[in-house]
């Protein structure tokens, strides 16, 4: 069989909340050792957040759910980095690694000792990737960056919402994953120079204009145009219907019911003929008002009623399956509980079940693509903080007697 | 400087986002990437704009301006013989192709995994749909409001204020697209280092939805806690949303107490401000419908920038809500050398977004604007191909090209 593309690649994960430890991450789905360096006197703040097994709060060394989540096949080793002792264990474990990833704000690495140029002299070719906030250069540098602010900053938050209401963030933290599936393609590029050239590097990058990827076409069309986008809600200047519709309620939570939506997209003319068809509504098909994609943006409101009409009588399922079988771009907004029992995600085995040794067996997402060679998988959970902190050192090549003694002089917390 | 991809050569059939940032990302690093479109009708993103005077112009979409740099522009009818004997030859020269072909489509026109390993079993072929190629969904058709909705992303996002009616809220622009695109990337990445190492081909398949669901980073309350989160819940800390000032909005976000004191501060300590109703995060948030309308008015009075500034400088995290005016203008980016001009021969001359990182020893390079249709046919053609003038002037008579 195959081996992982990164088999036998070891990334030092000095992550910090989402970004770092998403790309890093995605280098363990490709068969990267990745080691996080994590220090039980400041625990990672997305250990210390839910949701936790059952709801009831665990402690930081076991991790919540959004930790345990995009932590999955990684090893860590527990280290204080301002005791001098720990930082040598860092720089020795880094020593015997490919590349250091890290999302601390600019400054932070040099700070700690553990710069480019500190680095260089452990490991000539050894890659430094840094994916702070706005970058290691410029007047903002300095900003603390979140998210949402990431976000705002990106043009996201502006252009979402609805018309006469005030903007809206972009739901979950779409910048932080975003910023972090960049990231782990900047240390695949670099690790891959370094295969061919022998040569590392230093590798500046910023969330920000990570995430601002995802605006290049409104930031030329805003050139071409001289018009900024609009915030439209659900809607779309080039296809109408493009929306969410309700649904008929069903269960949730046991005994709760649930608001349900579908999600439609219709593009072009004779689509929109077609859905005049499943919804057994010929007249509407010939009906001026809706012929054109002009007449439908039009008459939005009036079109969003009708079918919103029709969709409330049915299932989200009822109506997918309709319009799919006439080719509508059509899905039920799905819940997290959705996406756990969907029948496509449940037959391709994204998820994956894991037993972690503080909350028990659960099942987690898994990697995101497939590969018909390379056997990648997850081959481990989110590690508790520390957990392989001996099992690290004695692959350094420390004895019983020092890890001993790194533990009584509070190297190793 | 060599480039982390030199010598890698992508053949990409891509319409829209997914398969074309893909590609582009890989050509960005180097690798010479051959883009592959429909004869006459061309890549669907061509009609998709923003265009100028909001009319249509298949060379001045921004969409397709944007996502489709240094690449090398051909046109092929695959439903031909003739154009499907072309693709074999193109095939047989490249090292990675990305494609977004519809899984039934493919096929329909020869080009499943099977078919193109037989041709060049050391290729990596990287295949993107919205549901996966054999799942129960595998003919569904997508958009990204379809995507962002499969993978979990939408239902919890919205309104905010408890307000029922308002369905669930997409975000702008078309995320779960990109970052299938970027999946895609970062998978194929890891198939060239995996071939590089084996001298064997790859099939990697990347499902948007199942990139959505990695990307989801609650997902976990489900497994968990056996709830379901929906959008009708309040933030559970106050303040944190946008706000309007002076010349713009600004993401207000004070969740920490030290963050909060520091913008008490900032708003010169106005006695409401320091009422024990508001005096810690659980009081300001159970309070904040009171607190909301005071805080919104202060914050009207501000200039955009220069609060944004001055709380940056007390490390409250406050942000600008970005404009692409502002974006273009901003001295930030500006002094980081962000946008890159590039000229095309109609569009003309236009700044894009440049490098998502900035490398030391192997480069980002956005060279050339997006080709216009079939703009390197002869070359294409004539170099790779060995084909003569007189060969492809035929192919473009029958259509084929």
């Amino acid at each position: 069989m195959a081996a992982k593309p990164l088999a036998g690649t070891r990334i030092v994960d000095l992550g910090w909340v989402w970004s770092g430890p998403y790309a890093c991450m995605m280098l363990a789905h490709l068969g990267a050792d990745v080691i996080r360096i994590e220090s039980s006197l400041r625990p990672c703040l997305l250990r210390t957040l839910p949701p936790w097994p059952g709801g009831v709060p665990g402690s930081a060394s076991a991790g919540g759910g959004t930790f345990t989540n995009n932590n999955l096949g990684k090893r860590s080793i527990s280290l204080d980095l301002k005791n001098r002792d720990g930082l040598q264990v860092a720089r020795r474990l880094i020593a015997s690694s490919d590349a250091v990833v890290n999302n601390y704000a600019a400054g932070v690495i040099e700070r700690l000792g553990l710069g480019y140029k500190d680095l260089r002299k452990l490991k000539d070719d050894i890659i430094l990737v840094c994916l702070s906030g706005m970058g290691d250069t410029g007047p903002y540098r300095e900003f603390v960056a979140y998210g949402q602010g990431q976000a705002a900053m990106s043009g996201f938050t502006r252009f979402t919402g609805v018309p006469g209401r005030p903007p809206k963030t972009a739901g979950f933290v779409l910048a932080d994953p975003v910023a972090g599936a960049h990231g782990a393609f900047a240390v695949l590029a670099a690790l891959r120079h370094k295969r061919k050239t022998g040569q590392g590097q230093f590798v500046d990058m910023s969330q920000w204009e990570a995430t601002l990827q995802m605006v290049g076409d409104s930031v030329l069309g805003y050139q071409l145009s001289g018009k900024e986008p609009e915030p439209l809600g659900n809607r779309h200047l080039r296809m109408s219907p493009h929306g969410l519709f309700r649904c008929r309620d069903a269960e949730g939570e046991p005994g709760k019911t649930l608001d349900v939506w579908v999600s439609i997209a219709v593009a072009g003319d004779s689509q929109w003929r077609r859905l005049c068809e499943a919804m057994d509504a010929q007249n509407l098909a010939s009906d001026t008002r809706f012929g054109t994609l002009q007449a439908r943006k039009a008459n939005e409101a009036e079109l969003e009623g009708i079918i919103g009409a029709w969709t409330r009588q049915k299932s989200a399922r009822e109506v997918t399956e309709r319009l799919q079988a006439l080719g509508i771009a059509t899905f039920p907004s799905s819940t997290h509980k959705d996406v756990y029992e969907d029948r496509n995600l449940r037959e391709s085995n994204f998820f994956v079940d894991l037993t972690h040794p503080a909350h028990g067996r659960h099942p987690y997402p898994g990697v995101p693509w497939r590969m018909n060679g390379a056997p990648v998988s997850v081959d481990r959970p989110a590690p508790t903080l520390g957990q392989h902190t001996e099992e690290i050192l004695d692959e350094l090549g420390y004895s019983t007697r020092e890890i001993e003694h790194l533990q009584s002089i509070g190297a190793l917390k | 400087m060599t480039s982390a991809l030199a010598g890698i050569r992508v053949l990409e059939i891509g319409e829209m986002i997914t398969a074309p940032y893909a590609a582009k990302m890989l050509g960005d690093m180097g690798a010479d990437v051959i883009k592959l479109e429909r004869p006459q009708a061309g890549d669907r993103a061509r009609r998709m704009g923003p265009f100028p005077m909001e009319e249509a112009d298949p060379e001045r979409s921004g969409l397709f301006l944007y996502l489709n740099t240094n690449k090398w522009g051909i046109t092929l009818d695959l439903a031909t013989d003739q154009g499907r004997e072309i693709l074999d030859g193109l095939l047989k020269s490249v090292d990675v192709l990305v494609h977004n072909i519809h899984p039934p489509e493919m096929g329909r026109i020869g080009l499943t995994y099977a078919a193109v390993r037989k041709i060049n079993p050391s290729v990596v072929m990287t295949s993107i749909s919205p549901f996966g190629l054999d799942g129960p969904y595998r003919d569904y058709v997508a958009e990204d409001l379809t995507t962002w909705n499969a993978g979990g992303a939408g239902y919890t996002n919205g309104s905010g204020d408890g307000d029922p009616d308002m369905p669930p809220l997409r975000p702008f622009g078309s995320p779960s697209s990109y970052a299938g695109g970027a999946h895609a990337a970062i998978a194929t990445m890891g198939a060239i280092m995996g071939r590089d190492v084996s001298g064997e081909g790859e099939h990697v398949e990347v499902a948007v939805q199942a990139v959505v669901a990695a990307m989801a980073g609650n997902i976990m309350a489900w497994p968990y806690t056996g709830k379901v989160q929906t959008r009708l819940v309040h933030n559970l800390t106050q303040p944190l949303e946008a706000m309007e000032a002076k010349g713009g909005w600004i993401w207000i976000q004070a969740l920490e107490e030290h963050q909060w004191q520091k913008f008490v501060e900032l708003m010169g300590t106005p006695a409401w401000a320091t009422k024990p109703e508001y005096s810690n995060k659980i009081e300001r948030t159970a309070n904040w419908a009171q607190l909301r309308p005071l805080v919104w008015e202060w914050v009207s009075r501000q200039d955009v920038l220069d609060l944004c500034l001055r709380a940056q400088a007390s490390r409250v995290p406050f942000a600008p809500l970005s404009t692409m005016k502002t974006l273009l203008e901003s001295a930030h980016l500006d002094e980081r050398k962000f946008f890159v001009a590039l000229d095309h021969p109609v569009a003309g001359h236009l700044n894009y977004p440049g490098a998502l990182a900035k490398f030391t020893a192997c480069p980002w390079n956005a060279l050339d604007a997006a080709p216009t249709l079939g703009q390197h046919n002869e070359t294409v053609y004539r170099d790779l191909l060995k084909l003569s003038s007189h060969e492809i002037a035929d192919l473009h008579l029958a259509g084929v090209i």
